[in-house]
């Protein structure tokens, strides 16, 4: 077979020492620029390319994609710890990861979602080795009106977030919404809410909300509670050793999510710009509607960490087709590594692989080690990081908002993100205690300037049609997924659980 | 001075004396303007946008010259200092006033920039000291599309209006097309994108008809004929595109471009002026300079000093009009 002599020949070119000491470096930096809230893979990427401009294409581009993906891995540690996610991508991971580790479960918490990342990045590098050119064709079929509706598919994932406290949630969500409208509106060059300033035209920065609103907001809740007050252990607990690694149930229970996600969460990301965020919010309201036990998701069900988890790190491998078939970046983390593709003279383009096969076999078998050795290092880095839990939350609790203030700012470098940040934990605290949406908020800033910007793209391509949303194949395909997915799966559930409780009744 | 009155509550007497010499040491070569430029002066270079991206690149890229060929006799201390479209960067450059060691490059950015917001500061307030390439841009078709070459396309659109994607509203992408389509006598509708990815995406897709961007990130899908070019907006095209003609060629020359060029603080002494124009011209004719006007496809247009800031100024006007007349600014 010609992949596999090609991906031996790749492999030939990883494992050189050098190389994947590159490589272990990349990965070790990935899990700490992921851990550190704020300073996303993106962030990483762009401070740490100049470093590598004297360096052989080869290892830097293998180190470069081990930061991307390793990011991924270590992003998740403070959505489950401190409720904290680093970037868009993991704030689903919250939804159940933050309740795990408050039951006391941090470290099967930990545990599974290493494993979940590994397996999701694995299948992963596995279909791109198979598959890329089919799935470059996928790459090529979307366009404004199958970004509207995967924006809408993401949106409808909101109601599944907003639960119960509908009300509230919706209110949470419409907040989001006004806040992406900040920015200058794209069709007219118009500046909206920006007040003349330059810090707002690009609009108003998804991280410093999030940050805010997630972990300050949570950090001023337990001050409020007088977490402080009570000694050690932190917001969440983690009071017997013995329970460090998962359960039988945790394995059995997650198998299917694992094998689900990881294959959904690839082909969400080959779609440019859909990436990580939107298959994570996807595989979380997938695994609830086929849940057994949808009541449990949101209090610490191990299927709704694994489900985002799995998702995320199948679709950052999903993202390199399109980087490496079209030479088109579906994230800000991969459109720098398109520039250090650039910087090397490298044209990434759908001649890519034959053109250089050596660097692009390369990256991809180092993918797989890549993988490994993050498995490895987070195995041993959790057991660091559950002492976490262990600091008094009196010193804990200043130190997680300078390491978020941190972050923050060494993003853009911007003290009004710095402000927003704060203005946003305040905000944060409030909607905790009165039971708003902080998830709905930040989902409908990512989402809604994704939809606004599509919508209002797709009706001046069709002249103000709607007619284009049912021309076009790959559009026709997201509506029935839709469908599926929103209308029949639930439909099936319910139905499900009443002949269930019809024949428990019988019996 | 504030720091220095401090300094006298606490500090004896000597010290005192010794950091007031020390402040007129510093301050020396900046009045005197015997020598310029003293080695023991750091160059501060500011870098108004983020690592990795085009203004990064071009920055490094001298500095990287100036090193190698012991142009600059001091230290270069870089520093990017990202934020606000430039604003933030060229505001920092802006508050220099009259110091000749404070350097910045410029790209389309310091011209759209000051049109949106209130930044203090306008292109024509720096000091220039040289345009040296511009940034330029190709309109490219589906490779599937029937449309062969730029008269076909001309035809074509007065028939029966098209769609051309670009990347925002305020930037070249949509003047360019704007002005040529006057100039050929066609209209389109203008598609705006958030980034080259989303609307080279779109293209592919087939959703769009065509789109203006630059040729850089979309050599390799040109290459392989997934995308085909029909015209180039600046005065000479790019050996990469091979021989696509230019907007000039066709006879529609629009004459906007976006500046790469290099720019001193407000006021800079003239001696320092001419000094980096002086070297500027030495920058230009390294095979380095050559090698990155061609991995980046750019158009390697030099022009120095007061012509630069006329340059800016028309380029400048040249936009406000075409955005103040479809209502984009007021």
């Amino acid at each position: 077979m010609d992949i596999f002599s090609d991906l031996i020949m790749g492999l030939s070119i990883a494992i050189t020492p050098i190389n994947l000491l590159y490589l272990l470096i990349g990965a070790a930096i990935g899990m700490i620029v992921g851990v550190i809230p704020g300073f996303g893979p993106s962030a990483g990427l762009a401070i740490l390319l100049p470093m590598t401009f004297g360096m052989d294409p080869i290892g830097a581009i293998m180190m470069l994609a081990a930061i991307y993906y390793g990011a991924m891995y270590g992003g998740t540690i403070t959505s489950i710890l401190l409720n904290t996610p680093g970037e868009s991508a993991t704030v689903a991971s919250t939804f159940d990861g933050f309740p795990l580790a408050k039951n006391g479960r941090a470290g099967p918490a930990l545990v599974m979602q290493a494993v979940a990342s590994f397996v999701g990045g694995t299948v992963g590098v596995i279909l791109i080795t198979l598959l890329a050119p089919m799935f470059a064709q996928v790459s090529r079929s979307f366009g404004p009106p199958e970004y509207f509706l995967l924006a809408l598919m993401g949106m409808l994932t909101l109601i599944v977030m907003i639960g119960e406290n509908w009300r509230l949630g919706i209110v949470s969500a419409l907040i989001g919404f006004a806040l992406g409208t900040v920015g200058v509106d794209l069709e007219t060059g118009q500046g909206r809410y920006t007040f003349g300033s330059a810090e707002l035209i690009g609009g108003i920065y998804f991280i410093p909300i999030a940050i805010g609103l997630f972990g300050l907001g949570e950090l001023f809740y337990a001050f409020y509670q007088g977490l402080h007050r009570t000694g050690t252990g932190g917001i969440v607990n983690y009071d017997n050793e013995e329970r460090f690694w998962p359960t039988r149930l945790d394995w059995m229970s997650t198998r299917m999510t694992m094998a689900r996600q990881s294959v959904l969460g690839f082909v969400v990301g080959v779609i440019p710009g859909a990436g990580a965020t939107i298959a994570s919010l996807m595989a979380y309201s997938t695994e609830r509607s086929l849940s057994k036990n949808p009541e449990n998701f949101g209090k610490g069900e191990m299927a709704g960490l694994v489900a985002p988890e799995t998702a995320n790190n199948a679709a950052s491998s999903g993202a390199m087709i399109p980087l490496l078939t079209l030479g088109i970046p579906g994230s800000a983390s991969t459109a720098v590594l398109l520039a250090a593709f650039l910087l090397w003279g490298l044209r990434p383009g759908p001649l890519f692989m034959e053109q250089n096969p050596e660097l692009a076999w390369g990256l991809i078998a180092s993918m797989y080690l890549g993988n490994m050795a993050l498995l490895a290092i987070s195995i041993f880095a959790i057991p660091l990081f559950v002492q976490i839990i262990k600091v008094p939350y009196r010193i804990l609790g200043p130190t997680v908002v300078v390491v978020c203030a941190l972050g923050t700012f060494s993003v853009n470098a911007s003290f009004v993100e710095l402000y927003i940040m704060f203005a946003a934990g305040i905000a944060g605290f409030f909607m905790r205690l009165y039971g708003f949406s902080a998830a709905a908020l930040v989902l409908a800033l990512v989402l809604g300037p994704l939809a606004e910007e599509a919508l209002r793209q797709t009706l001046a391509i069709s002249r103000g049609s709607f007619a284009i949303f049912v021309e076009r194949p790959a559009s026709l395909w997201i509506i029935a997924v839709t469908v599926v997915l929103v209308v029949c799966l639930p439909l099936l559930n319910r139905f499900g659980a009443k002949a269930q409780a019809a024949r428990k009744s019988g019996v | 001075m504030t720091k220095h009155i401090k300094a006298v509550d606490w500090l004896p007497q000597a010290t005192m004396g010794a950091l007031a010499a020390c402040s007129i040491s510093l301050a020396a070569p900046a009045m005197a303007q015997e020598v310029y430029p003293s080695a023991d002066e750091t160059l501060d270079w500011t870098i108004a946008f983020g690592p990795g991206g085009g203004n990064d690149i071009m920055a490094r890229t001298i500095i990287d010259i100036l090193t190698k060929y012991e142009l600059y006799p001091g230290d270069i201390s870089a520093e990017n200092r990202a934020g606000g479209s430039g604003a933030v960067g060229w505001g920092y450059l802006y508050g220099q006033d009259g110091d000749p060691y404070g350097i910045s490059t410029t790209s389309g950015s310091f011209v759209t920039t000051p049109l949106q917001a209130d930044t203090p500061w306008q292109p024509e307030d720096f000091t220039p000291v040289a345009l040296l390439a511009t940034d330029d841009l190709v309109l490219v078709v589906n490779g599937d599309s029937e449309i062969q070459n730029i008269e076909q396309f001309i035809e074509m659109a007065k028939a029966n209006p098209m769609n051309i994607g670009g990347t925002g509203t305020v930037n070249v992408d949509f003047i360019v097309p704007t002005l040529f389509a006057q100039a050929a006598g066609f209209e389109f509708d203008y598609v705006s994108f958030n980034s080259m990815a989303d609307q080279t995406t779109a293209l592919l897709s087939g959703a769009l008809d065509s789109m203006v961007g630059n040729p850089g990130e979309i050599l390799g899908l040109i290459e392989s004929g997934e995308l085909r070019p029909l015209v180039y907006s600046g005065q000479s095209t790019p050996a990469a595109l091979g021989d696509v003609p230019t907007m000039g060629e066709v006879g529609y020359d629009i004459g906007v471009s976006m500046p790469r060029g290099l720019i001193l603080p407000p006021n800079a002494p003239e001696a320092a002026q001419q000094w980096w124009i002086g070297t500027m011209e030495k920058v230009v004719e390294t095979p380095e300079w050559a090698e990155y006007i061609a991995s980046n496809t750019l158009t390697p247009t030099v022009i120095y000093g007061e012509e630069f800031r006329d340059f800016l100024v028309r380029t400048k006007n040249n936009f406000e009009q075409v955005l103040k007349s479809v209502g984009a600014i007021d």
